[in-house]
Parts: structure tokens; C-alpha cells; sequence
């Protein structure tokens, strides 16, 4: 059974991860497939970061807004599942709009009250992306 | 020094075959004119073979002339393609974007028909039609269907179309080597956006804009055999860019593309762009093919697919997959400025926006940097149109 106090540190670890990131994966309705449409690991991801100033783009930024649906421990490991949503708004006059529902499964290790991000991959629900975007959710 | 009202609106000083008029891109009329006489007669990639392996799988495709079509594999595994629309009266019959379906039964009276394309059940049909009407009399629109090029399924509105050999005209030879074993498809992402068709076209058409990707200056550009890379046309309007060694390992955080692809030289790059709106594009380990559908002068529904071969191991599979993500995916480097600098242009010249002329006026001998692609597609639109593309009027 898991504690509160435990339940509070996820919760606030994956709160804090909206302003940080992984893997994302969707599933398509259309082929019947899964397909991944992002993986990294750590220093993919800084890479991948580090680029960017050399690259294209509006410059509009994401606020990610999660909420923690389920916790499941395993030992001490945890799997959280969160609803996501991604909004971006428009630097030329602020209008913000919805741009992709998901969710996050996320591994944890708990030491004590502590929890640490171990794995993370992110399950989108919305495929049009428009014309998309080079940072990930 | 900025001009004047007057000396914007005067035409460029080039010869009429080397701009055109920016009312092409937003024009009501001459969209829906474009619909009837480029997408109607051409022949249009639906989909891949491998999206439907069984028999009577089946893959929705909206035709870019505006009308919903049916692929499905019969059970006698032909592709065919039929209207989606329902013979009494006119439901969609199937919704689902993809499935399996031996009997394709409209949810709206529950008339059923199968996959060649007969009426097979009329609900309480002698009560209602006292054998005044045929089953036969009532089965599917079929469109003309093809598998070829690659395991694509191209669909044709006409009866009386071209063939589809007559329509490529060779435009796909360059790629036939490469196209000799089975593909299959391991993405498909659908990008909406406020542009006109053409203009994406016309990215895939020139690679001045290579400026604007730093993954393709740095891997490319500044790369030995760059500026050699020329541009073939082919009858149609559609036409071809030569490969070069792209040099993956340039950009951090990429490598070279080890996976490669049958019979094609380490680092190669082709790309086929067909007439009205499709383009092949072979980079060393992955297909990628484009279909716009559009769905307004300043609006358009860009269809991606990615594909690796039939045979591949998982590892290989992950690989090319990577790879693919790497530039062309929703995340990837290149495909967001792409759609980007399209975006870019829809906002700039949409109507009442003042835009007048599209410049297409450079020459460098057809290599990388000529304008020639564009200029080749704009005589087949001015051709096909009736109104040349520097004066639609």
C-alpha cells in the first residue's frame, strides 16, 4: 500500500517533470500500428536540446498541465499513468489553443519519501500535430 | 530601397515562364477548378499495399478531388477502391479509418455490399421494392486501382483515364532499383495546414530552401557533390532531383545512416515530385512519400508515410525508424520548418494580403539551386489549367 507521503512525491515529481521531459509514442488508427515518434535517452535529449538555437521555428511556447490518475507500486518502483495536456500559445497575440491530449507512464523509484523519474513515455491521443514542433512534450 | 504601390504590383523583370501571379494561392474559383482538371484525371497514391495485408482489410482515403473512397483487398486479394458512399441514400458506409470488413453494411438501412463491390443485401427488399429493383443496379462506384511503384495503391476517378504508366512517363525509373523488394509502412501522420497546396509542392520542388535546415546545410550544402545534384524533368509535370553523399554524421546527435537500403550508394537521395501533389523521397534507409490533399485555396491536409522493407529485423526496423524521426518526423528538425516556412507563405498570401508574384527565376544549369522544378510544374498547371500561372486572368 502505498503512502501518502509517497503519493505526495509523485505527484509533485511529475508536476515538476511538466516543466522538464522522453519517449513518445501514439498509436495509429489508421495503419493499426503503434509507432514511436520520439526516443532519447539522457544525452539524445540534451542534444537534441543543445540543437535547437540553429533551428527553424515560432518560437510559441507549450505549458504541459498533467494530473495523476493511477499509482501502482511494485516494490520499489512505481507506475504512474497521468492525463496530459499540451497548450500553445501564440507569441503575436497570446491566443493560446489546445495542441495534443495524453498520457504520461511513468516509472518511479521510491526511496522513502523520495521519488525519482526513472523511464517516461509519452502516449499521445492526438496525431495532427499541424506543423508540429522540434521540442518534445 | 523600398517600391513603391506601383512598382510592386508591375510585373517582375523575368520572362512570364519564370514567376507567378499570388492570386494562384488563394482564388476560390481557380481552386475548385484545380480540383475538376488536375486532381479528377491524375492518378493518386491512397495508401500502401502493406496497410492492407489480409483480404478484406480496407483504408479510407479522402481523394483529393473531394471525394471519400474505399481501398479494400478482396477475397481474391485484389485491390480495389470504391466511393464511400452508400447507393440509397448516399451515408458514409464505412467510418473507421481502417479495418476488416467481408461485408461492408451501411449503418444507415443496413444495405450491404462486398468487396467487389456488389449490392448483397437490401433490407426487407420484396416489401419494399416488390422486385422493381436490381441488387445489381445498385452496387458501388469502383474507381480505377493499381498496385505499382513501389506497392503504392493508385486510384483514378475517370473511366476513361490515361494509364498509369502514360501518367508516371518515367518519372519513377530513377527509383526502380530501389524499389525492387517489399516495402512496408511504419508511419503515417497527417499534417493540417493554412497553405495552399501547391506551395508545399514547391518545398518538395526546390532545395534553395535548404537554407532555412540547418540539418541539410550542415549535412548536405557544405558537403562535396551538393551543388552537382540536378533536377530532371519528365512529361506530366512531374519531375526528379540525382542523389549526392549525404554526410549524416556532420549533424550532432545523428550518424551515418549504417541501416542503408538495397542497391543504393552510402548516403544517397533521391526524390521524385509528381504531378499534381505527391512526392517520393528516398534518404538512404527510409521511404517517405507525401500526398496533399487539399481542401481549400489556403488550406491543405498533407498525408506523410514511412517506410522500411518487408524483411527487416526489429533492429534494423528501430533503426530506420530513428532515423526517419530524426528529421521527418512530428518532431522531427526538418519537417516542422518545412511546414513552417509553408505556414509562412499561407499567412503572407492569403487574401487581401497584397502579395503579387512568386519568383521562380533561378537558372544554374538545373543543379540544386534551380528553380527549374517549380518552373516545370507551373507550365503542366498552365497547360492543364487553360490560364497561364504569371497571368490567371
Amino acid at each position: 500500500m502505498i503512502k501518502s507521503e509517497q503519493r505526495q512525491a509523485i505527484e509533485e515529481l511529475v508536476y515538476r517533470s511538466c516543466l522538464a521531459l522522453d519517449t513518445i509514442t501514439t498509436h495509429s488508427a489508421e495503419i493499426k500500428r503503434d509507432m514511436v515518434w520520439l526516443d532519447h535517452d539522457k544525452k539524445g535529449m540534451e542534444t537534441l536540446f543543445t540543437n535547437l538555437p540553429k533551428h527553424n521555428s515560432d518560437h510559441s511556447p507549450l505549458t504541459r498541465h498533467a494530473t495523476v490518475y493511477t499509482v501502482d507500486l511494485a516494490g520499489s518502483e512505481a507506475n504512474v499513468v497521468s492525463a496530459l495536456q499540451v497548450f500553445r500559445t501564440q507569441l503575436d497575440g497570446g491566443a493560446t489553443e489546445l495542441f495534443a491530449v495524453g498520457r504520461f507512464h511513468d516509472t518511479v523509484k521510491l526511496d522513502g519519501s523520495t521519488a525519482k523519474l526513472v523511464k517516461r513515455v509519452v502516449r499521445l491521443e492526438t496525431r495532427q500535430l499541424g506543423y508540429g514542433y522540434h521540442v518534445p512534450f | 530601397m523600398g517600391r513603391t504601390a506601383a512598382e510592386w504590383s508591375a510585373p517582375p523583370k523575368f520572362p512570364a515562364t519564370h514567376y507567378v501571379d499570388s492570386r494562384l494561392y488563394t482564388d476560390e474559383a481557380i481552386f475548385n477548378e484545380e480540383k475538376e482538371k488536375l486532381f479528377r484525371p491524375s492518378w493518386i497514391i491512397a495508401c500502401h499495399e502493406s496497410e492492407l495485408p489480409e483480404a478484406f482489410d480496407y483504408r479510407l482515403f479522402t481523394h483529393p478531388a473531394g471525394v471519400p473512397l474505399i481501398v479494400v483487398r478482396g477475397d481474391d486479394a485484389k485491390v480495389r477502391a470504391f466511393y464511400n458512399i452508400c447507393p440509397h441514400r448516399g451515408n458514409t458506409i464505412l467510418y473507421d479509418p481502417s479495418g476488416n470488413a467481408k461485408r461492408m453494411t451501411c449503418i444507415f438501412h443496413q444495405w450491404s455490399f462486398d468487396t467487389r463491390g456488389n449490392c448483397v443485401d437490401i433490407t426487407r427488399e420484396e416489401q419494399g421494392y416488390q422486385h422493381r429493383v436490381s441488387k445489381k443496379d445498385v452496387g458501388l462506384r469502383e474507381v480505377k486501382c493499381e498496385v505499382a511503384y513501389g506497392g503504392f495503391v493508385w486510384v483514378n476517378l475517370l473511366d476513361d483515364c490515361v494509364p498509369l504508366r502514360e501518367f508516371i512517363g518515367g518519372a519513377l525509373d530513377i527509383l526502380e532499383p530501389y524499389m525492387q523488394e517489399p516495402m512496408e509502412l511504419f508511419h503515417f501522420h497527417k499534417a493540417h495546414v493554412r497553405t495552399n497546396f501547391k506551395l508545399w509542392h514547391d518545398t518538395n520542388s526546390e532545395f534553395y530552401h535548404d537554407y532555412m535546415h540547418y540539418f541539410n546545410r550542415i549535412t548536405g550544402m557544405l558537403q562535396p557533390g551538393y551543388f552537382e545534384r540536378k533536377y530532371t524533368p519528365f512529361p506530366n509535370g512531374h519531375a526528379t532531383v540525382g542523389s549526392m553523399q549525404i554526410q549524416y554524421d556532420k549533424y550532432e546527435g545523428s550518424k551515418e545512416r549504417a541501416v542503408g537500403w538495397p542497391k543504393m550508394a552510402r548516403g544517397g537521395w533521391y526524390m521524385v515530385d509528381l504531378f499534381p501533389g505527391m512526392t517520393y523521397n528516398l534518404r538512404t534507409s527510409v521511404m517517405r512519400i507525401d500526398t496533399s490533399i487539399p481542401l481549400g485555396p489556403n488550406e491543405v491536409l498533407i498525408e506523410f508515410r514511412g517506410l522500411g522493407l518487408k524483411r527487416d529485423t526489429a533492429e534494423e526496423r528501430a533503426q530506420r525508424v530513428f532515423d526517419h524521426n530524426t528529421i521527418w518526423g512530428p518532431f522531427g528538425r526538418n519537417l516542422h520548418e518545412d511546414l513552417l516556412g509553408v505556414t509562412g507563405q499561407g499567412r503572407a498570401m492569403r487574401k487581401g494580403t497584397d502579395s503579387r508574384w512568386v519568383l521562380q527565376g533561378r537558372e544554374e544549369n538545373s543543379t540544386i539551386h534551380d528553380e527549374v522544378g517549380m518552373r516545370h510544374y507551373y507550365a503542366e498547371w498552365s497547360k492543364r489549367m487553360g490560364r497561364p500561372a504569371y497571368d490567371p486572368y
